[in-house]
């Protein structure tokens, strides 16, 4: 099966990554008329009717080129959390909207600071009972991250209460890892921009009349660099196909993804920094960006000791 | 996956719950090397009745399993805490690899029969002053007649106290660059001449040994491809030691080996909670990407360092976890004083396992050679300049 989407993968991957490699900053037109945002969407909905495994394609992406839009609240959560409902008039309304760029969506998934809240048209609310649509006021909430927008909400008027698609905890628990997993292909991208970046610049800096990737010290911590983005692009994948495939043990493939890949991540993009030397420290250079951007990754949806005190509860 | 799979999985399994031996750990634990080579033999003569013991060869050498029945009757094996081949496994890997690569019809006839009849190889390719820089190997094998005559000595020689045959390079042309002068032989070891020395190791083993080479002669027809041409010959022998073999040892960090460590642990402790959870998702990344290679070798498009990746990062995470193992047993761990033969490192004996943990970092190319393939030929860095001795030959340089 892995290998006959590997071809609208690489060609997914190619596209979004000329895309996004143009300009910093993505507007949400754009990414609706790239098709990303109705990439998992069913075709009734005007969606492509692919899957998260194509969504995951695109979060790395986003990761690679650091990118700021607002894929991850209004189409990666906020897809998920529609197509997570009961279908009604207003689900159907809604995702169908989404797809077509009408309306932006945000979701308020287990934590107060809200992604791509601040100008949402909508905000969908977790309750007890299911998911709220409400009308908020949305207050952004500068982050050190430049590239990640977060709010808090309140004033929250919740027009209309939709239910899940079966067990409301057990839905909750898939947005989640969805959410987690999506964040470690965020995180896995962006290692691997900065390890290119990296092992370019070191081909050509020259110090004690040689490039600096020649010496020991610089080349095995690119080596290491590649060491720990091959293991995480192998938890990744596995925990990607878990929540693509919707299996029962995608909670764990989840918790492993994300505790492992956005740690190595934050550890990665420092080596980026350390080898850039001087430059790297700089703003100019941008590693900063990326160094941020892992860094508020691993705090996303679950830090990694939360992560691992998931999977440390199955050794009772 | 295919119904043929699922077969082959239940195949497998009914077959492990009646051969396994039950209790081998611990009637294995304390032996003597007699009853350790018994074993063994026993051990593997039950896996190839099976045809299990080499599913990796071409069919008609006596394997032909494709490479998900592979990782599977692996996977299998290592579920059900099979014992490991240890003293099969340069016969069976490297010295097979080699002979099915560059060997001659003749010398494959000769040997793979032989092999899974009980066979036993040693390599023969480090030497006291070539370790990491294997290629300045001094070991000479000078033609006369129909035979080379061997002189040298051979250093860290896994099993060569009971080997019948050993993967010997040698320099045959010391004008040549270093190399380009290097020939691979196939040295029967009851040939007079060769004496081998046990090294006691760092856990009070003596598996690896010193094999002196004194006016040893071995037959022209026993070189494996052409005179001079031993370097590239031997990259097949090396390239055995990782992809199924890596995945094999993945396979039991992830069964026995957290088991144990899990057992072994108060997983009430948050931190000791904390660190399980990372090694367990450590070994599972290690597991993926060993299919990974294993599979990507077979299709051909596995990446240069690919091999290195796997080695490099499942010995230090076999370092780390069996040093945790060791933490957490308090000083009990460290009355354990004998380790199961045929065991791997994840014997549950932690101090044992940790200290040695180092016969992964070390072998097989270090840690640091790794990173430096991995660098290399991974992400293209550039190479640090060669000193000047090494453009020339090692006549000329005087290492020879």
């Amino acid at each position: 099966m892995a290998h006959e989407f590997a071809e609208f993968h690489d060609e997914l991957r190619s596209v979004a990554g000329d895309l996004l490699a143009k300009d910093r900053t993505v507007d949400w037109p754009s990414l609706v008329d790239a098709g990303w945002v109705g990439l998992e969407v069913p075709e009734q909905f005007g969606g492509a009717g692919a899957s998260f495994a194509e969504v995951a394609v695109v979060c790395e992406e986003m990761g690679r080129a650091a990118s700021i839009n607002h894929y991850l609240g209004s189409a990666v959560l906020a897809i998920g959390t529609l197509k997570a409902l009961q279908p009604s008039e207003t689900r159907d309304k809604l995702l169908a909207e989404a797809v077509s760029g009408e309306v932006r969506i945000a979701v308020a998934l287990g934590s107060e600071f809200v992604p791509d809240a601040e100008g949402a048209d909508r905000v969908l609310v977790i309750t007890d009972e299911g998911v709220g649509v409400a009308v908020v006021t949305a207050t952004s909430q500068p982050v050190l991250d430049e590239t990640r927008r977060l709010a808090t909400v309140d004033g929250v008027e919740v027009s209309e209460v939709l239910r899940f698609d079966g067990d409301r905890d057990a839905a909750v628990r898939r947005l989640l890892d969805r959410a987690a997993v999506a964040i470690a292909c965020d995180s896995l991208g962006l290692c691997e921009a900065m390890l290119s970046a990296t092992v370019a610049y070191a081909k050509v800096r020259q110090q004690f009349g040689r490039p600096i990737g020649c010496f020991q010290a610089v080349k095995h911590a690119c080596a290491d660099m590649l060491v720990s983005i091959a293991v995480s692009r192998q938890l990744v994948e596995s925990a990607v196909r878990a929540i693509a495939e919707d299996r029962s043990d995608a909670g764990v493939g989840s918790a492993m993804a994300k505790s492992y890949v956005c740690s190595a991540a934050v550890d990665v993009v420092g080596k980026a920094m350390q080898l850039h030397g001087g430059i790297g420290y700089t703003w100019e250079s941008g590693i900063h960006v990326y160094l941020k951007r892992a860094a508020l990754n691993r705090s996303l949806f679950g830090s990694p000791a939360a992560h691992r005190k998931y999977l440390a509860k199955r050794y009772r | 996956m295919t119904g043929g799979l699922d077969e082959f999985r239940v195949s497998v399994r009914a077959w492990c719950e009646q051969h396994v031996p039950r209790d081998w750990r611990q009637s294995q634990t304390g032996v003597g090397d007699e009853e350790f080579v018994r074993f063994q033999k026993t051990w593997f003569a039950e896996l190839h009745s099976a045809g299990y013991a080499v599913p990796h060869w071409p069919p008609e050498w006596g394997g032909g399993l494709s490479v998900a029945e592979q990782i599977l009757l692996y996977q299998e094996l290592a579920a059900h805490d099979a014992p490991r081949l240890v003293l099969a496994f340069v016969g069976i890997h490297h010295a097979a690899a080699t002979l099915l690569a560059a060997g001659t019809d003749e010398q494959r006839r000769r040997h793979l029969p032989a092999i899974l009849d009980g066979e036993i190889w040693v390599q023969g390719f480090s030497e006291p002053e070539a370790g990491s820089d294997l290629a300045s190997l001094r070991t000479s094998a000078r033609r006369v007649g129909d035979s080379y005559v061997v002189n040298g000595q051979k250093l860290w020689a896994s099993g060569a106290k009971h080997a019948d045959w050993c993967l010997l390079l040698a320099r045959t042309d010391p004008d040549a660059p270093k190399r380009k002068g290097i020939s691979y032989f196939l040295l029967d070891m009851t040939t007079p001449g060769i004496e081998v020395r046990p090294i006691r190791n760092a856990i009070g083993d003596s598996h690896f040994c010193e094999i002196f080479l004194n006016d040893v002669e071995l037959p022209a027809a026993n070189l494996v491809g052409a005179e001079n041409a031993g370097w590239q010959v031997a990259q097949a022998t090396l390239a055995a030691e990782r992809g199924l073999t890596m995945l094999e040892l993945a396979e039991r960090l992830g069964n026995a080996g957290f088991r144990w460590l899990v057992e072994a642990s108060d997983v009430d402790d948050p931190i000791v909670a904390d660190r399980l959870a990372q090694f367990e998702a450590e070994i599972t990344g290690l597991r993926g990407l060993c299919r990974k290679v294993v599979e990507d070798s077979e299709r051909g498009i596995a990446g240069p360092a690919d091999a290195s990746i796997v080695k490099l990062y499942y010995s230090e995470l076999l370092q780390r976890l069996t040093d945790f193992g060791a933490g957490i047993g308090g000083l009990a761990a460290h009355t354990r004083l004998a380790k199961p033969m045929s065991s791997g490192w994840e014997s549950g004996s932690w101090v044992l396992d940790f200290i040695g943990s180092w016969e992964w970092t070390i072998p097989g190319g270090s840690s640091e050679i790794q990173r430096t393939i991995i660098g290399e030929r991974g992400l293209g860095l550039p190479r640090e300049p060669m000193p000047e001795r090494d453009l020339v030959s090692p006549r000329e340089s005087g290492t020879v």
